[in-house]
């Protein structure tokens, strides 16, 4: 069986990469609602997230030829397509200076409040990849979700935890490769 | 200047976990097409950590989300077609570069070079008889940020990769170039109206030369009206040699 066969998600993105409309529409019925929430869980503010989503599906509908060669999931694909707009929109400050200190402080606070460090079973749900953060170092698993979850970079997470940079990059690299092992 | 696989493994998993800037991020994925076995491991992380993603709360779209959805494809210029997976490489090239410690504005460089130095790993470890590129030269904008690889088959043919998100106005092509000699003055290789990786079939020309001069400009629709570049420089680069 194709992947296209056995996922709706990727018979949506082979359908979109064969300039189909409707396959874009059918992937937004399947994912969207998710797909925002991530979207805002990352950006912290709804306008931001639904500009990401946007920008996110008109990336998905160009460059849908291009995962037909993956070796992953189809929703694995589109989420890190989605993802990397979260992250620009994240980074680039021009977006952001049209916001107000009020509503970048609050940005911050509802992003901080993303990635707790108790309770973060629930980002994991009852996954086996739950199992497998449990069995991290806190510091490192922390770490992984803030990056993963939360969007912030090493310099971030850094400053969240009180470590130097190059700390925070080895608790991740460390954590990383127990995952990938405890994963595999 | 190359990576070894170690640094590579880490700059793929920063990938996964969204750490690398927009340009670094686009850079790996260039790499990722040429890189089965990178492009394997990134999925597999990718998709090991997909529940995180999907327990994210779903969230109500607004009511005219697909109608601006549809405006938007529709003032789309042109679709990008799947990116030719060209040949299978396997990158051999230890070095003592620690890269993860390096100051970041370097990273472009050397992930730049990596694009190189993997490629010259393919004298050792072709698998396929595919045709490899006798140069590849990765062309940088004015602020020394990578916009696009290519790759000169010497036969004629050469591929273009884009790694940056350049813009096309309306009405203009974009040109690629390349200056075999001083004497020859720049030739073209072909033109792009859109951006989108393709194959380019310019002129019969000499063996490229390490240190070639190659180059993109926008042109007015349709190419260079005189044969010479004319518009402004979206990016340059030399040619590395492929051994």
């Amino acid at each position: 069986m194709t992947k296209a066969e056995s996922c709706p998600v990727a018979q949506a993105l082979h359908d979109c990469a064969e300039g189909d409309a409707g396959a874009l529409e059918r992937l937004v019925a399947l994912e969207g609602g998710r797909m925002l929430g991530v979207a805002k869980r990352i950006l912290g503010r709804t306008d931001l997230a639904e500009e990401a989503l946007q920008e996110a599906l008109v990336r998905i509908w160009r460059k849908a030829g291009q995962f037909s060669g993956n070796p992953g999931s189809a929703k694995g694909w589109v989420y890190t397509v989605l993802r990397s707009r979260c992250l620009n929109i994240l980074r680039d400050g021009k977006r952001l200076s049209l916001l107000s200190p009020e509503e970048l402080g609050a940005l911050q606070d509802a992003r901080e409040q993303s990635v707790p460090e108790e309770g973060w079973q629930m980002l994991a749900g009852s996954s086996r990849l739950r199992d497998c953060l449990e069995a991290l170092d806190p510091a490192s698993r922390h770490s992984i979700l803030l990056a993963h979850v939360g969007g912030f970079s090493h310099g971030e997470i850094a400053a969240r935890q009180s470590v130097p940079l190059g700390t925070a990059k080895s608790w991740i690299r460390r954590g990383l490769a127990s995952l990938r092992e405890c994963l595999s | 200047m190359s990576l070894n696989r170690t640094d590579l493994n880490a700059i793929a998993d920063d990938y996964v976990l969204g750490l690398l800037s927009e340009t670094e991020a686009e850079l790996l994925e260039e790499l990722l097409a040429r890189d089965p076995a990178l492009e394997a491991r990134v999925a597999a992380l990718r998709d090991g950590l997909l529940p995180l993603d999907l327990s994210a709360p779903k969230a109500d779209l607004p009511d005219d989300f697909m109608d601006r959805l549809r405006e938007r494809i529709a003032a789309e210029p042109a679709r990008e077609d799947a990116a030719p997976r060209g040949v299978t490489i396997t990158p051999v090239t230890p070095q003592a570069d620690n890269l993860p410690q390096a100051p970041r504005a370097k990273w472009r460089w050397l992930i730049a070079a990596g694009i190189i130095g993997l490629a010259v790993g393919l004298g050792t470890g072709t698998l396929r008889p595919t045709p490899e590129p006798r140069v590849v030269a990765v062309l940088m904008n004015a602020s020394g940020e990578p916009q696009a690889v290519i790759e000169d088959y010497g036969n004629r043919d050469a591929k273009i990769r884009f790694v940056a998100d350049v813009t096309l106005p309306s009405g203009k092509t974009i040109q690629a170039w390349t200056l075999p000699s001083p004497e020859t003055g720049p030739v073209s290789l072909g033109t792009l109206d859109r951006v989108a990786p393709a194959v380019l079939t310019g002129p019969s020309l000499p063996e490229p030369a390490p240190q070639q001069l190659y180059e993109i400009t926008l042109e007015p629709a349709g190419g260079s009206p005189t044969g010479r570049p004319t518009g402004p420089i979206l990016g340059k680069g030399f040619a590395h040699i492929q051994s």
